[in-house]
């Protein structure tokens, strides 16, 4: 399924990338590195938690 | 200043405290509970007045809009102020340099590269607390493991950690009437950058491989940094690095000595500290952070003038019953990290996984050395309505 983050709205909090470091991949300064990308079906429990956990609602899932 | 409310505008109720006074442990935390039931903006005279909204979904939309609420002040009661920390009281464009420059040396990846540091320091100071019984956890530990942290990653020798600290004490909690208690801050700053000046010059002459000689680097506007900018940058990170986790170990601890079932989870279950310390942060984060108002809005309904100031308290945030259940009660299991702890917005804590990473290493290295705790005796624990953690934390164990 299809993860949209809102760069601009991210601030590096990193929490998204403390729940699953496969998926939710960060630049060298701890940001998000990328804004759309595919993660397997597996996934998803541990994506809807990350969603939850971001202090800046910066991610979404559809 | 008198305002003509008309009736049907929605209620900013007035208050008129001093965050400055002492209360036992709890008593700020349940006043400011007074303050959220109340309603979700309410208004302290205190100094000039400030707004302080009561709700985390208007605490974290100040955060997000840094045009409206800038940084040009950061503490409610202090306006105009005669320091600039770098790069806390920076805005826009200007901002977003500094911590593209700076947020390699502050990443997740950068942490792990101490973290063998930062565990050989937990592990030294529990090993010379084990023996002995009873200890004064501020004092002891929670004022030293961070402070220690902070000095090698930076380039400050060790020797210089107790007067740093005591200069720290002036800068963030000093006591007594206001306007004395800012003169002494003001004083300490300036302290600090002297000494902080004098470390410049020998890395200028001397580079080494630390965090001063590399901030020598830095470039705003495609012109080096001044000696002054460093001055104000490294001066704010020597605070910030010192207090805040600190004051987090003292609530952290204290919940743990006095919540047993907790305490023993995290015992038995050492993976499930990286959970705990952030249902922690989320209940007992202590840091007020501010905003300046640029032009007339308004917050929950209120409207807020151009000039005002706006006070952040961020365990309001944590503690608001509208967005976790329960809010009071430290649940282990609540499995959720989207608190305010660290801030939010582009001045989202650049030190939080270092933080994260200090406070995780302190639980694990302590539990493994001293599982069973509990209060004891000694003077009574009281914080401050500023930033700030408790005064003292005695424990005592059975050894």
């Amino acid at each position: 399924m299809k993860v949209s983050i809102d760069l601009g709205k991210c601030c590096g909090h990193a929490r998204c990338n403390a729940v699953d470091s496969e998926n939710f991949l960060l630049d060298e300064s701890g940001y998000a590195l990328r804004a759309d990308f595919e993660i397997p079906a597996e996934a998803e429990e541990k994506a809807r938690l990350a969603v939850t956990s971001c202090p800046e609602r910066a991610i979404s899932l559809p | 200043m008198t305002t003509v409310e008309p009736e049907s505008a929605p209620r900013c109720p007035v208050h008129d405290y001093t965050p400055y006074e002492l209360k036992p442990l709890g008593a700020w935390a349940e006043f400011y509970h007074q303050l959220q039931d109340e309603a979700p903006i309410v208004k302290n005279e205190f100094g000039r007045g400030y707004y302080i909204p009561t709700r985390h979904e208007d605490i974290l939309a100040v955060l997000q809009d840094p045009e409206t609420f800038s940084s040009d002040s950061v503490i409610a009661y202090e306006p105009d102020p005669a320091y600039r920390w770098i790069p806390h009281m920076i805005n826009g464009d200007e901002h977003r340099q500094w911590r593209r420059q700076l947020g390699p040396y502050f990443s997740p990846r950068a942490t792990e590269q101490v973290d063998a540091r930062v565990r050989a320091k937990a592990r030294d100071l529990v090993a010379q607390l084990a023996g002995r019984g009873a200890c004064d956890l501020m004092k002891d530990f929670a004022l030293k493991f961070p402070t220690a942290i902070i000095l090698e990653v930076v380039g400050l020798p060790p020797e210089d950690l107790d007067r740093l600290l005591e200069l720290e004490e002036e800068i963030v909690h000093a006591v007594g009437d206001p306007d004395d208690a800012l003169r002494r801050k003001l004083a300490a700053i300036n302290a600090v950058k002297q000494y902080l000046a004098e470390k410049i010059e020998q890395r200028r002459a001397r580079p080494a491989d630390d965090m001063i000689t590399k901030s020598l680097g830095i470039e705003i506007d495609d012109r080096p940094v001044t000696d002054d900018e460093l001055l104000n940058y490294w001066q704010f990170l020597v605070q910030a690095g010192l207090d805040s986790v600190a004051g987090m170990l003292g609530y952290f601890f204290h919940h743990l000595a006095t919540h047993p079932a907790d305490r023993q989870r995290i015992v038995q279950q050492p993976d499930t500290i990286p959970q705990a310390l952030e249902e922690m942060l989320r209940a007992y984060s202590f840091i007020v952070t501010a905003r300046k108002v640029t032009r007339d809005t308004e917050i929950a309904g209120c409207p807020v003038a151009a000039g005002s100031m706006v006070q952040l308290i961020l365990k309001m945030s944590g503690r608001d019953d509208e967005f976790y259940h329960d809010a009071s009660t430290v649940d282990l299991d609540r499995r959720t990290s989207n608190h305010l702890a660290f801030g939010a917005g582009p001045h989202r804590c650049l030190g939080s996984h270092l933080a994260r990473r200090e406070l995780r290493v302190a639980l694990e290295e302590w539990h493994l050395a001293i599982p069973d705790y509990r209060l004891g005796e000694g003077e009574p624990i009281v914080e401050f309505g500023r930033s700030s953690g408790v005064n003292t934390l005695p424990l005592a164990w059975d050894i």
